[in-house]
């Protein structure tokens, strides 16, 4: 009996010893694998563009509504005066109309999230790189491409958390974390504006040295990071050097302003531009539809968006000061049967059509983030600020020229207004719904006035509205170009998570 | 006189030690393997051999004494006679007493730990295609909650509280026939056994900290072939709960004149009114919930045979089931297909294959579709001239309803088919190697496919419009598990003592695909005709599980119990140096009424005391979860790209629970009235939570081991038969639990966040806490909502609390829990001749749930372009200076619909769940259409709900995962109130 149980024991035993129970993720790399496998570093190179454009798992969810770009646009251009708010919405884009915005509002907790989710790619991508002891042509330019994204979310996220460059003492005033290693300790205290800055040149100068390839719009160049640090120069009012990098750009030679024939079908076509410095390419497959694309908020055909926000009157009448301007054409104004304009909760639509038509999808579109024409732009601001009315106005009729306004050109400030505001009007008019407007007017420290109709207005409801009349009395009609809720809140998430960092 | 005397010593030992031979066998005479021979009155005994002989000495006056689990006791006087041939019958009695425990059965007599038994005819009185509704009410410390009425959903089932908090499945672990995982029907069901406590969980180690649910399925009982059909036709209404959308009359002036109720003078502006809203448009009553959900017919048969001879024993079943869904294009249909069969190869092996096919298809639907249907306007005419459903899109005038969208024609030009089959074979193998050893190797194969199809056809308004769109994702599954153990049984007088010893292997496999294009041609719907915007994916996975399995039951003079066990597993889930776990577990138990004090007792008839501790785990966390990972799931301009997926943690291992239990059962009155009563505390350590990372890092969580979870409480069952006479009986049944849930250990709170609305898991709160801002109602001067603003100090405490108008100084506190205080059922079965009335109740107490239907339809204004429900009859809305409301002015409505303590409720609820007419002819009736038996009966499910809750059904759902959060509830697939006409026949 006793050898039986002995044997009965050994038996029991090999039926439960373990065999191989290492189980590897089949659609995944490992931190490991990523210098090994041979296209490692480009496959998360190409995540990192591809994060801009996508709905990452957040929260334990593909949200449709979140995406980058379509948190980057909306929360810039919604606390704007370009788009008022055509009905109020369970989505936090609201919180953008409000000013109400919190801590835990998604989709800035997404935006704060995946910029340090491409940061973090791009860290892990430099450091790899940064350790060889020699690179070839190609791993420079994908190691300046990694800086210059690095650059690029860094620049974003100080704009939107952060106070403005002008705004007080930027080596004093809080900035956001800046993340330089892959595995650092996650309890990071927030650096300083000034140092956040200082980190964005860095990094765009050491990009735009590296990279000597074109590898397409879609992809960085060094012309995208002097196109960035032309930006960046702007926010700092560094005159000279806004002027110097957008130089560079424009006399690069590789690109040319699209054409008054030709400008109404630039955004449905921006990839192939030769007016694009850098856009995010999203591909058939990436149509987010109505539920996520960033066109669905600001158009719909009837069916392919929600279609609940419109171009201020603000705005529309900018434009029709010049009925031949081309850039009306992405205005799609909707009418009623009986002719007149269509009202929706009790406001006229005007759609924007800036995020459409590309393969002739309504919700499809290849978001350009660089363009010459804000090169000029930015010159005739720095211009402007120089008192060079001369080269701003130069600046401003080489775009004119190009937008069905060569017959309308401004040869002097007209009587009643500054060069700036000429300046700025024409930035509005060019660069309107691409995230400009909003930064414009704090940059230059002027208010941003909503006092017209609109579900900005909290509490407002349809029996309220009377568009013969302007709107008084709300809170938040007119926000002036300091008020703290300009930037947003730090997220709540990073708030609980790292004790260091600092709510605004 | 000393030699005389040795003499006669030996003569009589002599003949005391007669050597006795003989054959035991059972009622279809084939040789019974240990089979235990006593000498009565003494310890002396043998057991017997392969071959069911065996020999022994004895004195003819002696007697012997036959004994065998499930047998009745034979008992032969020696005498002259030599060789024996015994033949043993079962004991129907004993047989019904055995209990099902997975790798072993036990008697109940034997049971040290918490467990319930309900048989065949205990589930079947609920007319359901799933095994949890047939559970509700009727285990104590089991909640079960049928979330959706969704035809062929399952519902959720939680065994005393829940013990994890990541996100994903809480259910029970499911054995079917001994072997872990499976399929069957519930037709097919012979009894379900719940195990509650480490004591009998503790045998399924890493794979048991939710409760495991023990199912046998059908035998043949006897020689006689017996058939059995079941069949069951009726409808399904939809079950709104206390929903009721608003008439066009109501919405119009109810609610869409409170729009215009003028700031100043506090009066509706109906020139204005007017003049935006005709007055028509009251008469046009279009209510779309009635065109949408209507009553459907439901229908099931069941037809089974069964028998056995000496070598061969069968059940073979079919199951048929078809429900169509109350709302539109939704339905549901199943076969299933069970193979049972034993053989007798030898006298020492026997096979047992079990197979069990189960397919289904059915028609689900888009969430949007049911939640524009509840809020469309009622005045907007969904029809054109023709009857057919309308199209409608942005551009179609004088549509009132939000987003210009028309449910009836969506769901008509879309399709949300899925089909799937599942495949399980069984074969266990039982060798006999001599008296007290056995093997027996139990292995399951199980094949599983599914495929799921999404279309939208071009003609549908919305985003697919003038495109199309079809998805079709198709997933099999396959694995196998393999048990091979070793039992053992040894008596030794009155010590008896059986075990097992042997190891578990576990590989489970899935391959999924799926793909999408769109660009579809007007009346195609298969992927091929797509032609543009294609998409694929698909993955593969795998996980393996390897175990060590043993357990000992002793026990002395069937008074005395004790078992322990012992279990390793590994799983492929965690690293190297962390896969590998241990579960003890042991279990004892006193049968009091065996004492002498209580032997005589004419009240008390049985009484034990049992007492358990345990070791189980939770590993459900998917495939390397420890791993740093960039995910290769995105691509950029049609390139391959990989972004930053998961922070490694090379430590990462098992939640596990170290249970507690002890338990009191009592039977009074000759068993009249029987009692269970249970306490126990669990403790779950080393929690895997997805720990919150700073977002600055670029991850949001990543998986770790932390804190704690302690549930703890108590369980009474009470069965009493309160009138016991020839023609008339009537029993009832109680039950009911309270479980204390309380988390500890954690580094700091941990919040999830669903549409705004959070939960807290900290130190010394429950599980699934609503963490929101304090409604306070309506400012009586101005009509404005209301909240509590805290403030706190340095420290946290609260120093103040304070009214506010202001929704972003309302910080968010906690304010309730979705777990139920307590809950149970009651039920009760009175049978007059062949008459028996069954009903069942089913409760739960003092649970919340956020209303989040009512953010929409109970909505303040808002959106001014959704219908609402009719209200509660205390609800108020405020219209001027004074009012004393619940709901504010329309006209200083800010924020009020914003996540805060509004929107959450009561959830208590008290269900009759059942009610069960039938009839069994008499039997002569039934012989002379040479049938055996005749019920029919007339069956209701769900038709009475009380509850405070004022939304849909309260049965909301407790999973946290994805786009659900426990205890709040959404637009859901409403419950069905169910009428059925019942037949069956047995012949």
């Amino acid at each position: 009996m006793k050898n039986t149980l002995f044997l009965i024991f050994v038996v029991a035993i090999f039926f439960s010893a373990c065999s191989d129970l290492d189980v590897l993720p089949n659609d995944q790399l490992t931190t490991g694998s990523i210098s090994i496998a041979s296209d490692g570093i480009i496959n998360v190179t190409n995540g990192n563009y591809a994060l801009f454009k996508d709905g990452a798992e957040f929260n334990g969810i593909v949200d449709d509504n979140n995406c980058y770009l379509r948190q980057y646009f909306q929360m810039i251009d919604f606390a704007g005066d370009d788009i008022v708010c055509g009905q109020k919405t369970e989505d936090p884009l609201y919180y953008s109309f409000t000013y109400t915005h919190s801590a835990s509002q998604s989709n800035s907790r997404f935006f704060w999230y995946v910029s340090y989710k491409i940061t973090n790619g791009a860290n892990t991508i430099i450091e790899f790189l940064e350790a060889k002891s020699s690179l070839t042509d190609d791993e420079k330019q994908l190691l300046g491409e990694n800086y210059f994204l690095r650059a690029f979310v860094n620049f974003n996220l100080v704009r939107f958390y952060g106070k403005g460059y002008n705004n007080g003492d930027p080596s004093s005033n809080l900035g956001v974390i800046l993340r330089r290693a892959s595995g650092e300790d996650g309890q990071k205290a927030r650096a300083t504006v000034q140092e956040v800055y200082d980190v964005v040149l860095e990094d765009a100068l050491h990009a735009a040295d590296l990279m000597n390839q074109s590898r397409g719009k879609e992809y960085a160049s060094k012309e995208a990071a002097w196109a960035l640090l032309s930006r960046v120069y702007l926010f700092m009012e560094d005159y000279t050097n806004t002027i110097k990098y957008a130089d560079k750009v424009i006399n690069s030679g590789r690109f040319t302003l699209e054409t008054s024939e030709t400008y109404p079908s630039y955004f449905a076509n921006a990839l192939s531009s030769n007016e694009t410095i850098w856009a995010i390419a999203f591909s058939a497959s990436d149509n987010r539809g109505k539920f996520g694309s960033i066109a669905s908020m600001i158009y719909s055909n009837g069916n392919s968006g929600w279609g609940e926000e419109f171009a201020t009157y603000g705005y529309i009448n900018l434009l029709q000061e010049h009925p031949q301007d081309v850039r009306a054409s992405y205005i799609d104004t909707v009418f009623a049967d009986d002719g007149t304009i269509q009202k929706k909760n009790g406001l006229e639509m005007f759609f924007i059509t800036k995020f459409s038509f590309q393969d002739g999808d309504p919700n499809l579109s290849s978001p350009v983030l660089f363009r010459l024409a804000e090169m000029y732009l930015n010159r005739a601001e720095a211009y402007a600020h120089q008192n060079n009315e001369t080269d701003a106005l130069k600046n401003i009729n080489e775009i004119r020229k190009n937008r069905g306004l060569a017959d309308a050109q401004i040869n002097s400030v007209p009587a009643g207004k500054t060069l700036l505001q000429v300046v700025l009007e024409e930035r509005r008019l060019e660069l309107a719904f691409e995230g400009h407007r909003f930064y414009d007017l704090i940059r230059n420290k002027k208010e941003i006035n909503r006092t017209y109709w609109g579900y900005h207005i909290v509490g407002l409801t349809i029996g309220d509205i009377n568009l013969s009349t302007q709107p008084s009395g709300a809170d938040n009609l007119v926000i002036d170009w300091d008020d703290p809720r300009v930037l947003y809140y730090i997220p709540i998430d990073e708030i609980i998570a790292n004790k260091l960092c600092v709510q605004n | 006189m000393k030699k005389i005397l040795t003499f006669f010593l030996l003569l009589l030992s002599w003949q005391a030690f007669t050597q006795v031979t003989g054959v035991v066998v059972d009622e279809t005479d084939m040789p019974m393997i240990g089979a235990n021979i006593l000498i009565q009155g003494t310890s002396k005994g043998t057991t017997t051999d392969v071959d069911g002989k065996f020999s022994i000495q004895a004195a003819p006056s002696d007697s012997l004494v036959f004994d065998y689990i499930g047998y009745k006791t034979e008992k032969r006087w020696v005498g002259n006679q030599s060789l024996f041939h015994v033949k043993m019958m079962p004991d129907v009695l004993v047989i019904s007493d055995v209990v099902v425990m997975g790798y072993s059965s036990k008697t109940k007599t034997e049971i040290s730990s918490a467990v319930a038994v309900l048989n065949n005819e205990e589930l079947n009185d609920v007319m359901a295609n799933d095994v949890g509704s047939l559970l509700q009410g009727k285990v104590s410390g089991v909640q079960v909650l049928e979330s959706s009425g969704e035809p062929g959903s399952g519902a959720e089932i939680r065994i005393r509280g829940i013990s994890t908090i990541k996100p994903g499945n809480a259910e029970p672990l499911f054995v079917v026939d001994g072997i872990i995982g499976g399929t069957f029907d519930p037709n097919d069901v012979e009894s379900i056994t719940v195990l509650k406590d480490a004591g009998a969980t503790g045998m399924y180690g890493a794979r048991a900290n939710k409760g495991v649910i023990v199912v046998t399925t059908k035998k043949a009982k006897s020689e006689k072939v017996a058939f059995e059909f079941r069949s069951s036709y009726g409808y399904n209404t939809p079950d709104h709960g206390n929903i009721q959308m608003m008439s066009s009359q109501e919405f119009y002036d109810d609610f869409s004149a409170e729009l215009y109720r003028d700031k100043e003078t506090h009066e509706i502006d109906k020139i204005k009114f007017y003049l935006d809203y005709p007055q028509g448009l009251k008469s046009k009553n279009w209510g779309l919930v009635d065109r949408v959900f209507k009553p459907a017919p439901l229908q099931k048969y069941y037809l089974a045979a069964s028998g056995k001879s000496k070598k061969f024993g069968y059940y073979v079943s079919g199951t048929y089931y078809d429900e169509v869904g109350t709302f539109r294009n939704t339905g549901n249909k199943k076969i299933n297909v069970r193979v049972n069969t034993d053989l007798q190869l030898t006298s020492r092996v026997n096979l047992r294959n079990n197979i069990n096919i189960s397919s289904s298809k059915g028609t689900s639907y888009d969430y949007l579709d049911m939640y524009y249907s509840y809020l469309g306007v009622p005045w907007d005419n969904p029809f054109n001239a023709d009857g057919t459903p309308k199209y409608v899109d942005g551009h179609t005038q004088n549509w009132w309803s939000r987003d210009h969208i028309n449910p009836l024609h969506s769901i008509d030009n879309s399709d949300y088919s899925y089909k799937g089959i599942d495949v399980n074979y069984d074969l266990v193998l039982g060798v006999r190697l001599n008296s007290w050893l056995k093997f027996t190797t139990s292995n399951r194969m199980n094949f599983a496919t599914d495929k799921n199809h999404r279309f939208v056809s071009k003609v549908a308004a919305g985003t697919f419009h003038d495109k199309g769109f079809v998805s079709e994702s198709s997933n099999m599954y396959y694995g196998v598990t393999s048990t091979n153990l070793f039992r053992l049984e040894q008596k030794f007088g009155q010590h008896n003592l059986d075990g097992l010893i042997g190891g578990e292997f576990d590989r489970s496999y899935w391959e999924g695909l799926n793909l999408e294009g769109k660009g579809i041609p007007e009346g195609f719907s298969v992927p091929e005709v797509a032609s543009s915007e294609f998409k694929i994916g698909g993955g593969h996975d795998k996980s393996i599980f390897r175990s060590f399995i043993s357990q000992a039951n002793y026990n002395f003079d069937h008074t005395y119990f004790l078992t322990a066990s012992y279990r390793i597993d590994a799983s492929s889930n965690f690293p190297a140096n962390s896969r590998v776990a241990h579960f003890p577990s042991i279990s004892a138990s006193w049968i009091l009424n065996k004492m002498s004090f209580l032997e005589d007792n004419k009240t008390i008839n049985s009484l034990k005391l049992r007492g358990s501790f345990g070791v189980t785990g939770d590993p459900e966390i998917g495939a390397s979860r420890f791993l740093g990972l960039y995910a290769l799931n995105t691509q950029y301009s049609n390139r391959p790209a990989a972004t930053p997926y998961q922070l490694a943690n090379p430590n990462l291992t098992w939640e596990r629970t170290n249970q507690y239990n002890l338990g009191i059962d009592v039977g009074l009155y000759k068993d009249r009235i029987d009692l269970q009563f249970d306490f126990y505390n669990n403790v779950t350590k080393d929690l895997l939570i997805l720990a919150s990372q700073p977002l600055s890092q670029g991850f949001e969580y990543r998986w770790e081991n932390s804190g704690q979870v302690t549930n703890r409480g108590f369980e009474i069952g009470l069965s009493t038969m309160n009138v016991k006479r020839k023609h008339l009986t009537w029993s009832t049944t109680f039950n009911i639990a309270k479980n204390n849930n309380e988390l500890a250990g954690f580094d700091a709170p941990i919040f999830t966040t669903l549409s705004g609305i959070s939960q807290v898991y900290r130190n010394g709160g429950e599980i699934y806490t609503f963490m929101l801002p304090k409604w306070l109602g309506v400012d009586t001067e101005t009509g404005a909502p209301q909240w509590e603003k805290i403030e706190r100090n340095a420290n946290g405490d609260i120093i103040s609390r304070s009214v506010t108008n202001n929704y972003t100084e309302a910080a968010p506190q906690e304010v309730g829990s979705a777990l139920p205080k307590f809950s149970g059922g009651l039920s009760s079965n009175l049978t007059y001749r062949g008459v028996t009335l069954f009903a069942n109740m089913a409760y739960q107490y003092g649970n919340k749930i956020y209303n989040f239907t009512r953010v929409f339809m109970d909505n303040d204004g808002h959106e001014p372009y959704y219908n609402n429900m009719k209200p509660k009859s205390d609800w108020k809305r405020w219209e001027r200076p004074g009012d004393v409301a619940t709901h504010p002015s329309m006209q200083n409505n800010a924020l009020s619909k914003e996540p805060s303590s509004r929107y959450l409720e009561d959830g208590s609820f008290i269900k009759i769940r059942t009610i069960n007419l039938s009839y069994k002819l008499p039997n002569r009736w039934a012989s002379r259409l040479k049938l055996q038996d005749i019920t029919i009966g007339l069956s209701g499910n769900n038709l009475f709900t009380f509850t405070q809750f004022w939304g849909q059904d309260p049965e909301v759902t407790l999973v946290s995962q994805n786009w659900s959060m426990p205890g709040v509830s959404d637009f859901k697939y409403p419950n069905n109130k169910r009428y059925m006409f019942n037949l069956n026949l047995k012949f």
